[in-house]
């Protein structure tokens, strides 16, 4: 019987339960969503990383450093060792790995050098030639490397854990931080759009919580009532929204590890969504309980004036300290911290804000009393009140808002550089690499007397050492890809350079390099720049001509004419790219195979990489814009669901106003001009938020995460777009008051 | 001829509900001279309630005329006919209802500052003609900071300021105390007669009734 009494209101308002069930299914589908997704790409990486890095070292139970000695033990008891000599050498040349290739052999796929050719000592090098080194006087470590961490070993041996650490390990763990924080910033909205949700029903139950008091039920009664109906309520609606969400990321993740794999260089491999998220669940179960009963942890305190002064006091505190934070850090965790106390801080400070701002509205039109317009000032004040009582739904959807303009910006800066950098990657029709062993300069040759070829090109790749004049002598050189070309043609001529010295092309042919943008950025190198280059061994000045985008690669590149390399120069690796013109690949292929002697030589088709490519990054794309969209969703749901409750409230007075001899159509008018000017001016209130989140993705986490900054576009387009939504949003709202409008003609005084 | 200004004659107006029409305004005939007042008096459900919002066009009858002025209106529920409604409850036409007459976001000031404004009144009097019912000094507060005599006062206020010919009142003081419900009527009569509008009065409370110089009883009539 009291359970029926308790659950009375649900029974009047069955909307509000729906309303409350709707958005504990969504919150869940969309969190779910987003940890599977980024589980997936977690474990993928980690994955990854192992076949590359995960190896094991022994040691000696002893605690004595292993030596040449029990090397040589180990290999005549017959476990396969290999040494591995780590030079601790200062910049410039840096530490030195010495690898034994030989030894190596019973390592099979999992050595991490497979061929002596590739000691260049950077970092890899024979370890004599290490040994050498060490004796110059620097640190030295030597470890015996095995093959996998479950081999036997002789008594007095263990085995330790040993990581190569791949330079790509940071980039990863970059991309699935901020992974991470899109994840909480979700978290955080579903939080505040369930809590407001779920406090607005109650707010309206207390007159029945307080008659059931009378009638002599003891508060704790009624709490453990309320526990046990959000209990309920989980429990129904957790379920279905696992397993849209575990759907929804399963449709949009199946190219996700292909699409980091591309990102980092990795062989990923794709986990298979066995069981359902539970860890989501949990997750998800104890947020709902935690925003809901938030109250009986903090107790409100009674006066309500008091504590927005606080709030606005606390908000403003918070907002500086994190702005502040954000500018100053020099690690990322330290930015994430700043943005959430920001975050926090324009959470409490919005809702006052506008609603002040309302005011002030509603006092000055009431001001100059001969244009006043009582009209205008009443909706003035009607939305300073909305903003007070909605504030909770009016911040998520600010919030999600930004977020979405924060994402849009970036991942639409994202893909036109993309876009551009394909086009430079893949001009030529077809791409060949020289096989080990073949001649370039035969092939060159060849190529040109083919009759009716289009244009191509010859790269030869390596690495070379940069120094920025500017930097100073003493100034640390930095190791750059170095591209070196031959004959410069209309395949990149054509580039579109981010800057550039007047005919840069022929600059470069007479001597001159183009840089990437991500050396250009990083050490602050401009065209005209003198720069320091040691290819080979040989040190030669030069300076640069023109800078290109290069989508934020985070390797520094160097392009040059093949005819500037130094003597000394091999190339790591050459290939060739082609237009086929009038030919057919088959007769190019046929053409440099015959001159290699290597019938099974590859010739990659541009036109369908770029196609590969591209699709893999739009799904990357669309599931970041996915992730953000859905947010802006469900926030605009909740404040749906909480404006139309409120309205409900509001109904009489919408009647009042025909009363006083506004005709319906006047009426519904007033109702548009408010819903309409509540969601743009959150929209509004989001702008600034999502500008600044923009800038900081932008300017400090890349940086901070990847060490590269992208140019920071801005979008008023896109803001338009989203001004129009909201207005559609408004009117949206408006209809549906409307119908409530005309439904309760008669409708119930407060 | 200024004998009257609202004459309702042969009105009809029943409900349906779960099937079974409800006859509750059945066969009335009467009429309010400029400056006169009259209660409406009846039991609960007699239809106190439903006749005013019939005298002021919220509401349709089914049969009958209800003439304003000489301006007689039907059972036609046009485009038209509802227009002029409205106009004729801008300016002519002041409803007073129990409770919830005032807008909460406004202050009391504002609420007849509106109120004014819609019937098309720009004299700034508002703060005058709270101080005359006597809210003035709780001009500039909110419907909530005020107790409920003096915001069914600021209604009154709101309503005698658009200067009215009808005064609608559905049951004004009845959800007040006694002794407040008495001074707020006393106010309403002093200034109703001040101003010289007719006053249509719904209430089951007798003694108020009495103090109109007529008294319609709904449930005698049907
Ligand atoms: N919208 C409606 N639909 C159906 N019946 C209605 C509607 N409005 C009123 N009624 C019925 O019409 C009758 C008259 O109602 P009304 O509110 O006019 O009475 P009243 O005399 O004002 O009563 P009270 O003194 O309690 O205010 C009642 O029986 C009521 O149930
Ligand atoms: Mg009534």
């Amino acid at each position: 019987m009291l359970i029926r009494a308790f659950l009375s209101h649900y029974q009047r308002h069955p909307f509000q339960l729906a309303a409350l069930m709707l958005m504990i299914v969504l919150a869940t589908m969309l969190w779910t969503g987003v940890t599977v997704l980024t589980d997936q790409a977690r474990s993928s990486l980690a994955q990854s990383e192992e076949t590359v890095a995960a190896r094991a070292h022994i040691v000696r139970t002893d605690g004595q450093p292993v030596g040449v000695e029990d090397f040589v033990r180990l290999r005549k008891t017959g476990v396969c060792v290999a040494p591995w000599l780590e030079v601790k050498r200062p910049a410039p040349e840096g530490q030195v790995i010495g690898v034994d290739p030989m030894s190596m052999a019973c390592f099979g796929r999992s050595a991490p050098i497979q061929d002596a050719a590739s000691l260049d000592g950077m970092p890899f090098m024979d370890i004599g030639d290490a040994l050498r080194v060490s004796q110059e006087g620097y640190d030295s470590q030597l470890y015996l490397i095995a093959p996998r961490d479950d081999i036997e070993l002789p008594q007095g041996y263990a085995l330790r854990a040993f990581s190569l650490a791949p330079p790509t390990g940071e980039l990863a763990d970059s991309f699935l931080l901020n992974l991470d924080a899109l994840s909480l910033l979700v978290l955080l909205i579903t939080g505040l759009l369930i809590r407001s949700v779920y406090r607005l029903g109650l707010v309206q139950r207390e007159a029945s919580f307080e008659l059931l008091y009378r009638f002599g039920v003891l508060p704790r009664r009624i709490r453990q009532l309320l526990v046990l109906e959000l209990v309920v309520l989980t429990a129904v609606g957790v379920p279905p929204g696992l397993w849209l969400g575990a759907s929804l990321a399963e449709a949009l993740g199946t190219g996700f590890g292909q699409a980091l794999g591309s990102l980092f260089d990795l062989t990923l491999y794709a986990e298979s969504f066995g069981s359902l998220p539970w860890r989501a669940a949990v997750v998800m179960v104890a947020l709902v309980l935690t925003v809901c009963l938030l109250e009986w942890v903090f107790p409100q305190p009674r006066q309500p004036a008091m504590v927005s002064a606080y709030a606005r006091l606390g908000g403003g505190a918070l907002l500086l300290a994190g702005a502040l934070g954000v500018v100053l850090a020099t690690e990322l965790v330290w930015v994430f911290a700043g943005t959430a106390l920001v975050f926090a801080g324009v959470g409490l400070l919005t809702p006052p804000l506008l609603a002040a701002v309302e005011e002030r509205r509603s006092v000055r039109s009431g001001a100059t009393a001969s244009v006043a317009d009582p009209l205008r000032r009443w909706r003035a004040r009607e939305l300073s009140v909305m903003f007070r009582q909605l504030a909770l739904p009016v911040v998520a959807l600010q919030f999600s808002i930004a977020a979405v303009l924060a994402v849009h910006a970036l991942v639409t800066t994202f893909e036109s550089t993309f876009e551009q950098w394909l086009g430079q990657r893949l001009a030529a029709d077809f791409y060949i690499e020289v096989p080990q062993g073949g001649d370039s300069a035969t092939a060159a040759r060849r190529l040109n007397a083919l009759e009716g070829l289009g244009t191509w090109h010859l790269v030869a790749h390596g690495k070379a050492q940069v120094r920025p004049e500017e930097a100073g002598t003493g100034a640390d050189p930095l190791t750059a890809d170095l591209m070196a070309l031959t004959p410069i043609t209309d395949l990149v001529s054509d580039w579109a350079l981010l800057s550039s010295a007047e005919r840069p092309w022929r600059e470069l042919a007479s001597g001159a390099v183009m840089v990437n943008e991500q050396l250009a950025r990083r050490h602050d190198v401009e065209v005209g720049s003198p720069l320091e280059l040691t290819i080979a061994g040989t040190r030669m000045r030069t300076n640069v001509v023109g800078i290109y985008a290069d989508y934020g690669r985070p390797v520094a590149e160097v392009l040059l004419h093949a005819d500037t390399l130094p003597a000394a120069f091999t190339p790591r690796s050459e290939s060739f790219s082609v237009n086929k013109g009038e030919l057919s690949r088959d007769v190019i292929h046929d053409r440099l195979a015959d001159t290699w002697g290597a019938p099974d030589l590859q010739v990659r088709d541009n036109a369908s990489i770029r196609e590969l490519a591209s699709q893999i990054f739009d799904q990357t794309f669309l599931l970041t814009r996915a992730i953000s969209a859905l947010t802006l969703v469900l926030a605009a749901v909740a404040l749906l669901i909480m404006i139309w409750v409120f309205f409900t409230t509001r109904v009489w007075y919408f009647r009042l106003l025909g009363v006083w001899g506004l005709q319906g159509h006047q009426v519904r008018r007033q109702l548009r001009l408010l819903s309409v000017r509540l969601t743009l001016t959150i929209t509004a209130a989001a702008l600034p938020l999502g500008i600044w989140l923009t800038w900081v993705l932008v300017n400090r986490i890349n940086p901070l995460a990847f060490g590269w900054s992208l140019p920071m576009d801005l979008y008023p387009v896109f803001w338009l777009e989203l001004g129009l939504m909201a207005g559609a949003a408004g009117l949206l709202v408006a209809h549906l008051m409307r119908r409530q409008l005309e439904r309760d003609a008669n409708g119930e005084r407060p | 001829m200024s004998g009257t200004l609202l004459a309702v004659e042969r009105l009809n107006l029943a409900f349906v509900s779960a099937g079974q029409r409800v006859p509750v305004i059945n066969n009335l005939t009467f009429s309010v001279a400029p400056g006169e007042s009259l209660a409406v008096v009846g039991r609960s459900g007699s239809g106190k309630s439903t006749l005013l919002n019939l005298l002021c066009g919220l509401q349709t009858p089914d049969d009958g005329v209800i003439a304003i002025d000489n301006e007689s209106f039907g059972n036609a529920s046009d485009a038209v006919s509802i227009a002029r409604w409205a106009e004729l409850r801008r300016q002519l036409i002041g409803v007073v209802f129990q409770q919830a007459n005032l807008m909460p976001a406004l202050s009391l000031v504002d609420n007849v500052r509106l109120r004014t404004h819609l019937a098309g009144r720009h004299k700034q009097d508002e703060r005058w003609w709270l101080q005359r019912l006597g809210v003035g000094d709780q001009a500039d507060r909110y419907p909530d900071r005020v107790s409920g005599g003096q915001a069914q006062r600021a209604a009154l206020a709101m309503v005698f300021a658009m200067s009215p010919s009808l005064i609608l009142a559905d049951e004004p003081t009845g959800s007040l105390d006694r002794h407040t419900a008495d001074e707020v009527a006393e106010s309403l009569f002093n200034v109703q007669v001040e101003t010289g509008c007719a006053l249509v009065l719904a209430t089951h409370d007798s003694e108020l009734a009495a103090c109109c110089g007529r008294v319609l009883d709904l449930s005698a009539a049907g």
